[in-house]
């Protein structure tokens, strides 16, 4: 055992060791961390804490389980892709300690091609077997009624699609924590779900654009030459339309569905992450790493996305933390201007717009909790992000 | 040329480089021929063409600019120079492997040595990952690692400069190559390492018989490791020999300047020789022989002014490519 232990001790400190250290000396870094990862809790667990279904009830002698039967199949997934991704996780760390480095990396992508499979059959299961249930039952007034009894509702006792004429634009109560909008759903309940939203249409969005990004540069950094150069002015042209105003126009001719938004995002933002990755490959492409590996005779494909990637790949992390910030910035403008998702699907920047109401009064509750959740996370973002800018950089680093 | 004894035989090879300023005919018309299992050295000054041409070997040179523009270079009986990108693929790092001059960056700082050597054998071979490990720590015994089982799943930055080449020196011979390419290996060490680095070469060599192509401007690490030396001046070869001859009898001047301009023990000169002046801009040769204006020979012959001499051979293994040189005009 001591054995083990020693030989523990003595393994190298990886870069993402290095870098993670760096990063969580500053105590800001790890609150912004720890927001980004509440925020995502809330996101995932969104029906158990806003739900107007109980989550137990007894009607006629019998138990219910309302909440899980109305659970949809995109929660389920949701679910399951979370579930997955925390084990994954947990694995990477025990890989750290438990695993020889020989063949962690044959180990890792092992898991990764498990849990990706995982997902993938999940998810067609779910959308297979979990039915499209409409449950339009009015618990509360069962219970009010007296005709069920022994409920208990979620701590926000609402749905999201709620709409209640009677409560409309009521300021925070004790009944509305943070009051209700023009048609009387709860804000705090909106909130919860429209995170769901904005995290997701940040990851996609910065996922689209950082693939597409990364092979762009790549390809022109490594080749350079003409193809740089036609590619480059490409990139130009792209950059020069104003993209605001091209989603805007974009979108007034498609559905407005999330994934669209987010398509429409991802595929106008990547000529920052194809430039950061083009200039890192140029210098990388001299680097006598990079000749040793093409003497070895690797192929192209693991010279540039095995020996290049990973060591320009910092600016392109840095960026794409920047870029979710980003992306939820520009979802929330253009639901704000009417743009975004559908109602009654919930998000902060539709929220926002409801401000000030069709009677001309001024509801600060809809400006302001909005507002700040829209201005939090993304101010979350860009602290990782420069956290990040400041851990990943080499020169910063005391060696 | 081409018998049984010979690996490797370049013929009449050229690599410009076109650059906007004009042609840089960095290697011009350059033939040797490597024996198996022996050691060849280039010799040169820097700039001359020494790396041109092993990178030419690999088919490294970067194009565009960079261009073999002729000549062939006959490996194990194929020419290199006329095989697809996927089969020369095939040939680098299995059949010719090269280590690099700078050994502190030519080794990926985001992977463990492990990983680097582990990867090059597992391209070349079929084999495990656990096999392909166990080889890892084996070469890496091999090249002189003490306790190659910890150093394994170490990073290159925790490693020092000679034992990085060290590592460059087992990824290079994990897959028993039949030729070892030096580009300048131990300039980047210092003289105790060097040694080291070069006892290794030839322990290696001599385990498993690959030929070496060592590519040096020291010539005392020559005289020591080398069977064969040609030594390249301004992108041609001057002059080609075993290497015992090559020091006893020294036959074109650029070589004689050489050997005169390395420091001796005993001999106690007040000021060491050099050659005057300085190596010629690969864009603008000079006309004729291209050491004309540094020769004390023949500085002011019309004929070492127009016509550059080729390499030719004046006695039996003797090549030279010099005007004055004994026996060259009778050919």
């Amino acid at each position: 055992m001591s054995k083990q232990a020693k030989k523990k001790a003595n393994w190298g400190v990886s870069y993402g060791e290095m870098v993670s250290h760096e990063f969580v000396k500053s105590k800001l870094n790890v609150v912004c961390l720890v927001f980004i990862v509440f925020l995502f809790a809330v996101a995932v667990l969104a029906p158990f804490l806003a739900n107007d279904k109980p989550f137990v009830i007894r009607i006629d002698g019998q138990l219910h389980f309302p909440v899980f039967k109305s659970l949809r199949a995109s929660d389920y997934c949701i679910f399951l892709a979370a579930i997955v991704g925390i084990v994954q996780l947990l694995l990477i760390r025990r890989n750290r300690r438990r695993v020889d480095p020989s063949i962690r990396g044959a180990v890792l992508w092992r898991q990764i091609c498990i849990s990706s499979s995982i997902i993938f059959v999940g998810v067609i299961l779910i959308f297979v077997f979990v039915p499209r249930r409409l449950d339009a039952t009015d618990y509360k007034a069962m219970v009010a009624s007296g005709r069920a009894s022994g409920a208990v509702f979620a701590p926000i006792p609402y749905g999201y699609a709620r709409t209640d004429l009677k409560s409309r634009e009521q300021p925070p109560s004790r009944e509305h924590w943070l009051g209700t909008d023009d048609v009387g759903s709860d804000v705090l309940c909106r909130l919860i779900y429209g995170s769901r939203i904005s995290l997701s249409v940040g990851f996609v969005a910065v996922g689209i654009s950082s693939v597409i990004g990364i092979a762009v540069g790549a390809i022109l950094g490594y080749f350079g030459g003409k193809v740089d150069f036609i590619g480059m002015r490409i990139v130009e042209m792209m950059m020069a339309i104003p993209v605001f105003f091209l989603i805007i126009t974009i979108v007034a001719f498609f559905p407005r569905s999330l994934l669209n938004i987010m398509i429409i995002i991802g595929i106008t933002s990547w000529t920052g992450d194809a430039r950061f990755i083009r200039a890192e490959f140029f210098k990388l492409r001299k680097q006598d790493f990079v000749q040793a590996a093409v003497s070895l005779g690797l192929p192209l494909r693991s010279i540039l996305f095995r020996h290049m990637l990973p060591n320009g790949i910092a600016p392109v992390l840095v960026n794409a933390t920047f870029g979710i910030a980003g992306a939820i910035f520009i979802e929330a403008a253009l639901s704000f201007l009417g743009f975004g998702v559908a109602p009654p699907t919930p998000s902060w920047g539709q929220m926002l717009s409801l401000g000030v109401s069709t009677t001309g009064r001024f509801l600060w509750w809809l400006t302001l909790f909005p507002g700040l959740a829209i201005f939090f996370t993304v101010m979350a973002y860009n602290l990782v992000g420069e956290a990040l800018r400041d851990a990943l950089d080499p020169k910063l680093r005391i060696q | 040329m081409n018998d049984n004894q010979t690996l490797l035989s370049v013929e009449n090879v050229s690599t410009h480089f076109f650059t906007e300023d004009g042609v840089a005919r960095a290697v011009q018309d350059v033939s040797f021929s490597i024996k198996k299992a022996k050691t060849f050295a280039l010799v040169g000054e820097s700039g001359c063409g020494k790396s041109v041409t092993a990178l030419s070997i690999m088919r490294l040179i970067p194009t565009p600019p960079g261009q073999i523009v002729g000549g062939n270079i006959v490996f194990e009986g194929r020419n290199l120079l006329t095989l697809s990108e996927k089969q020369i693929r095939q040939v680098r790092g299995n059949r010719i492997a090269m280590i690099f001059q700078e050994p502190m960056t030519s080794l990926n700082p985001v992977y463990t040595v492990g990983n680097q050597i582990v990867e090059a054998i597992r391209l070349h071979q079929k084999k495990s990952i656990r096999d392909a490990w166990k080889d890892a720590a084996e070469t890496l015994r091999k090249v002189g690692i003490a306790d190659p089982e910890q150093r394994v799943s170490e990073y290159p930055h925790q490693m020092s400069g000679g034992m990085r080449q060290r590592v460059m020196i087992a990824m290079a011979v994990s897959c028993e190559p039949r030729l070892l390419i030096a580009d300048e290996p131990t300039t980047a060490l210092d003289v105790t390492i060097q040694a080291q680095i070069l006892d290794l070469l030839d322990e290696l060599q001599k385990q498993n018989g690959m030929s070496i192509l060592l590519i040096t401007h020291d010539l005392g690490v020559v005289a020591e490791r080398a069977d064969d030396v040609a030594v390249m001046y301004a992108s041609r070869i001057v002059e080609v020999a075993d290497s015992q001859k090559l020091f006893a009898e020294p036959l074109h001047p650029y070589t004689q300047g050489l050997l005169k301009s390395l420091p001796r023990l005993g001999l106690s000169a007040k000021r060491l020789q050099t050659i005057s002046g300085t190596v010629p801009d690969p864009l603008h040769f000079p006309g004729g022989c291209k050491f004309h204006p540094r020769c004390c020979v023949g500085c002011s012959d019309k004929r070492c002014q127009t016509v550059e001499p080729r390499l030719m051979e004046v006695r039996s293994g003797r090549h030279v490519a010099c005007w004055y040189a004994k026996g060259y005009e009778e050919k």
